[in-house]
Parts: C-alpha cells; sequence; structure tokens
C-alpha cells in the first residue's frame, strides 16, 4: 500500500478504541471491579433498614427508603467517575506516561479526553444500573420508570468526569484531590437533596443548592422514577448537558498543555 | 528535495527562555536512517516530538516542518497514521499485559481485529518476544520492554519509524539484536530516524547524521565521510596527564592536533608512523594508540566540556 493510500481512522473508530482501552483495563478485574456496584446499595439498604429507617418513616411524603432509594444511582455514578478522572487519570498523566503512548496513535488530544469522558459516563451508566437492579428487587425504585435513572446516570457520569478532569488539570500532588473529595464532594452528596428535601432548608442555602450539579441529577432521578413530570426537569437536563460541555472544554485546553509540550 | 520523508526548514522552539530549537533546518530521504546527535538537552527530542505534534513549534518566527507533506501541527493524523513512535520512557500500560498493550495500539490505529492478531504475531516472533506474549509489563526486562515498544510502533506498518534513544541502558546483546532489526526494517524500505548518545549506534545504523549543539545544527552528513573529512585518522591517548610533556617533545612540529581535558591528553594525526614512534617512547600502561571513530568528531565539534543543560 502507498503511503498517500493510508487513512487515520474516523472520529467515531478514534473515541471508541479510547473508550476500548479503558474498558479493557476496568473488565481485566471483573470481581474486584464488579462486585462493589452491587454491593455499596446492598449495604446501604440493610443500614437504612435495620438502622436509620425506623427513626425515619417519610420524608417529603414518600417512605424515607424511597426517598433515598431514588438519588442514590446518580451519587454512585458522581463518586465513580469522579475516582476515575481523579486518581486514575492523574496515575496515567503523571506516574504511567499511559497519554504520552496514546498520543503516538492516529488520536488526537481531544478524542484521548473526550473518550475518557463518555468511559466515566459509561461507568456512571453502569454503576446507575445495578443500584435500580438492586433497588427495585426491595421495591425501593418503582419499575419501569426507575429504569430512566439509568441513562441520567450516564449523563452524571460524564459530567462528574468533565469536572474532575477540570480539577485534575490544575493538580500537581495526587494528595491534593483530598482537597476536592471532602470540600467538594461530600458536602454535596448531603446538600443536594440526597437525605432531605431541599425545601427544608434556609432560603439562602436554598438557592446555593441549586448551583450543585448533583441536586440536578438527583432531581432528575427521584422524579422520573416516581413519574413526577415538570418542566424543571427540562432545565436540569440542560444544565448537566451544559456543565459537561464548558468543564470538559476547559479541561481539555488544560490538559492540552500539559502533554503537548 | 521533494520526495524527502521529513522536512525541517528553520524550525524554531522554546521553553520560557530557554531556545531547544534554533533554526534547524534538515531534510530525510526515504529508506534512509537519519541520526540526531547531541548531548542532553541539545535539542534530539524536542525535534522528535515536533514530527508527530507531541510538541509545537515557536510561532513566530514560523518555519516549516512537512512529513509525508503534511504539516503535523495541522493534520497530526496523517502523520501519525504513517508513522511508528519509538519514546524515550517506555510507556506502556501497566495496567494491560504484553498482547492486550498491542490490541489496544492496533485499535487505536484503527487496524482490523483478525489483521491485527497476524500482525502481533508476526512482529513478537520478529522481535523474539513470542513467549511473553501473555505476560504482564512489570514481569518484562529493560531490553524486553524496549523491544515490545518496537513491536507497538510496528503494529501499522509504518512509514517512518522514530526511535528517541532506542538502545539506551540495554545491554550489548540486546542492542545488537535492536541494530540486526532495525537494518533489516530499513532494508525493507522503512524510513528511521533516530536519537542516540551512542556515535556507535550512528556509525552501524545511519546513512546521516546531525550534530546538534544549544539547539543549533553544527555538523551533517554521512558518519563514514565525516570520520574521513572532518577528523584525523589516528589518535593516541594519553590517560595520565603526567606523560604529556614527554610525549609531545618528541612530536614533529605541525604533525599533530593536541586536545587536552583535565585527566588525559589525546593527540590527532594522519600519518600513523608519527604517532607510534611517540608511543613506543613512553612506558607501558596510560596511553592507547587507536584509529579515530566517530565519537572524536563529535567531541571536536561540540567540545569537550559540560555545560549547564547537560
Amino acid at each position: 500500500m502507498p503511503a498517500s493510500d493510508i487513512r487515520p481512522p474516523r472520529l467515531g473508530a478514534r473515541l471508541y478504541s479510547v473508550w476500548h482501552r479503558h474498558m479493557r483495563v476496568y473488565t481485566r478485574h471483573l470481581v474486584s471491579n464488579g462486585l462493589p456496584p452491587f454491593l455499596d446499595p446492598v449495604i446501604f439498604l440493610l443500614g437504612i433498614g435495620l438502622g436509620l429507617g425506623r427513626y425515619i418513616t417519610a420524608m417529603d411524603s414518600l417512605p424515607y427508603l424511597v426517598f433515598l432509594a431514588t438519588a442514590l444511582p446518580v451519587t454512585s455514578a458522581m463518586f465513580t467517575a469522579s475516582y476515575e478522572c481523579t486518581f486514575a487519570t492523574f496515575v496515567r498523566l503523571e506516574f504511567q506516561k499511559a497519554y504520552d503512548g496514546m498520543v503516538s496513535a492516529p488520536v488526537t488530544l481531544n478524542d484521548l479526553f473526550v473518550g475518557e469522558i463518555l468511559w466515566a459516563g459509561s461507568k456512571g451508566l453502569f454503576f446507575s444500573a445495578c443500584v435500580v437492579l438492586v433497588m427495585s428487587l426491595f421495591g425501593a425504585i418503582p419499575l419501569p420508570m426507575g429504569l430512566l435513572a439509568v441513562p441520567i446516570g450516564f449523563l452524571t457520569g460524564a459530567m462528574f468526569g468533565a469536572l474532575a478532569l477540570l480539577v485534575t488539570s490544575f493538580v500537581q500532588n495526587i494528595n491534593h484531590f483530598n482537597f476536592y473529595f471532602t470540600g467538594f464532594l461530600s458536602p454535596m452528596f448531603f446538600f443536594s437533596g440526597t437525605f432531605f428535601p431541599l425545601s427544608s432548608l434556609p432560603r439562602a442555602l436554598r438557592s446555593m443548592a441549586e448551583l450543585l450539579p448533583l441536586t440536578h441529577a438527583v432531581r432528575l432521578t427521584r422524579s422520573l422514577a416516581l413519574a413526577r413530570f415538570s418542566p424543571v426537569l427540562l432545565a436540569d437536563l440542560a444544565f448537566l448537558i451544559v456543565v459537561t460541555l464548558v468543564a470538559g472544554y476547559l479541561a481539555i485546553r488544560r490538559l492540552r498543555r500539559r502533554i503537548v509540550v | 528535495m521533494s520526495d524527502a520523508v521529513i522536512v525541517f526548514d528553520n524550525v524554531h522552539k522554546s521553553y520560557r527562555d530557554v531556545k531547544a530549537v534554533d533554526g534547524v533546518s534538515f531534510d530525510v530521504a526515504p529508506s534512509t536512517c537519519f541520526g540526531l546527535l547531541g548531548r542532553n538537552g541539545a535539542g534530539k527530542s524536542t525535534i522528535m516530538r515536533l514530527i508527530y505534534r507531541k510538541a509545537e513549534r515557536d510561532p513566530e518566527p514560523r518555519g516549516k516542518v512537512s512529513v509525508f507533506g503534511f504539516d503535523p501541527e495541522r493534520d497530526e493524523l496523517e502523520v501519525k497514521c504513517r508513522s511508528g513512535v519509538v519514546p524515550q520512557d517506555d510507556n506502556l500500560d501497566e495496567e494491560l499485559n504484553v498482547s492486550q498493550n498491542l490490541r489496544v495500539f492496533a485499535r487505536l490505529y484503527g487496524i482490523p481485529v483478525k489483521r491485527a492478531e497476524s500482525r502481533m504475531a508476526e512482529l513478537l516472533d520478529f522481535m523474539e518476544l513470542r513467549e511473553k506474549a501473555q505476560a504482564s509489563i512489570r514481569e518484562l526486562s529493560g531490553g524486553m520492554k524496549r523491544r515490545l515498544v518496537i513491536v507497538r510502533a510496528l503494529l501499522n506498518e509504518p512509514r517512518l519509524l522514530i526511535l528517541d534513544e532506542p538502545t539506551t541502558g540495554l545491554d550489548p546483546q540486546v542492542r545488537h539484536t535492536i541494530w540486526d532489526k532495525l537494518r533489516q526494517l530499513k532494508r525493507g524500505g522503512l524510513t528511521i530516524m533516530l536519537t542516540t548518545h551512542y556515535m556507535e549506534e550512528a556509525f552501524q545504523l545511519c546513512d546521516d547524521v546531525l550534530i546538534l549543539e544549544n539547539g543549533q545544527a553544527v555538523l551533517r552528513g554521512n558518519p563514514k565521510q565525516l570520520l574521513a573529512s572532518h577528523i584525523e585518522p589516528y589518535v593516541l591517548e594519553l590517560t595520565d596527564v603526567k606523560l604529556a610533556p614527554q610525549a609531545l617533545e618528541r612530536l614533529p612540529a605541525g604533525a599533530a592536533r593536541v586536545e587536552r581535558s583535565d585527566e588525559s591528553v589525546r593527540i590527532y594525526a594522519t600519518d600513523y608512523a608519527v604517532l607510534k614512534a611517540v608511543a613506543d617512547q613512553l612506558p607501558p600502561g596510560d596511553h592507547h594508540l587507536r584509529p579515530s571513530t566517530l565519537e572524536d568528531v563529535f567531541l571536536k565539534a561540540t567540545g569537550r566540556r559540560l555545560d549547564a543543560r547537560q
């Protein structure tokens, strides 16, 4: 074949090949990687069912178990995507120099990180599907509407993947991710309508909670699973997409400077 | 030269206030091996990175880089799908084993699965790694890792192979194996561009070398011709400076060129007999008469002292 006949792979193939690399690495350790997404919701159910659930029976006119269970698919997606695109990305970037190797193949830097955000979304999808499966067995998430939480899990994973990449683009020392987890993700886990409705917060805090990305993901999942449709959900959906695009764009711009020197 | 695989024309690249590449021009003819020589920090790796857009050249003065007729900054995919890269660090994916590493790369290159499997088997054989196909990366020795990175770079049947210090840190057996393989590939029509600190490697493999100093080209040519035209053919090395006065007083005026460093003296001459006569008068040990090598040309062109970038 003469050199002029060689063609680089198309965009879809390039993104898929990056996604495929992450999938390969993840599925290499099926037991250690595949079990936690099922175990987490089971442990959660036990904790609530045997403990907390006896003291609090209803929240926002819902059984407390249902109130919590309908938020859990997206919080689970948030944590897995965040770990993937902070610690794991940093190791690939700084310690293994895996990206340096990958960019010598016909993929661009955009392909590399868009593929990674899609991978974070896929992990979010998988984790929320696990939660929906377990919770629906115990009647905590109604089916079939609860299945709508799964695509929202993808969007949530992609959004937190993009945000995590943006954080990673600033981090020089791997320990600094602790600030992101304890300073941002953990508080958000509590103040996004996961454990109690936002309406119980003071007005000022309530509008602040509306700025938190997880708030929108939780409202979407819970409302869809319980078939409580309203136009607000479209705004929530738009919020997830816009944050993903903006954070993703900024992250790739900054990460480029760390790889292309 | 319009059929050149790589053309650099007045290329500049700065890092903050350091000029890593300072107006370098050269071209690489098809099916030849081109070597970049120079001390650490001379700009070799930067030039390699500019070829496949791992680095971007300065906006001003713009200069020109063309690889297969493509500007890497505009058509990086076109350049990369025709090239194989062996970077200085073995950046293999430690989360995957040998075969998985290659499969992931085959997919990145868009090679169909069946084709990839046969290509992998063929190349693992070629690089004598067949029995390591299922090994984890951590089990591999330095020489195996290096050969695996070369296999990875050859998966897509590249027209250009870029190797940044391919044999640094490897034992002589592995080094000679890699040289043999590279010669075989060149005979098959592959264009090779490499950097090295080993003059012997450049001499063995390269049709053309470019010696860099502080980001600038100082000498270019065929290694054998450089050796013939840029240095006296023989050198008497004195590894004890105390021998110098005794040796130098026996040298006929104008018959030799003397290079000194703190602990040694080298006397270069065209006439073997002159040096032999001097050597025979010296007490045995601490001196050695030998033909000059490319390393002597290199040191003459770039100086013996260390500089701040090393």
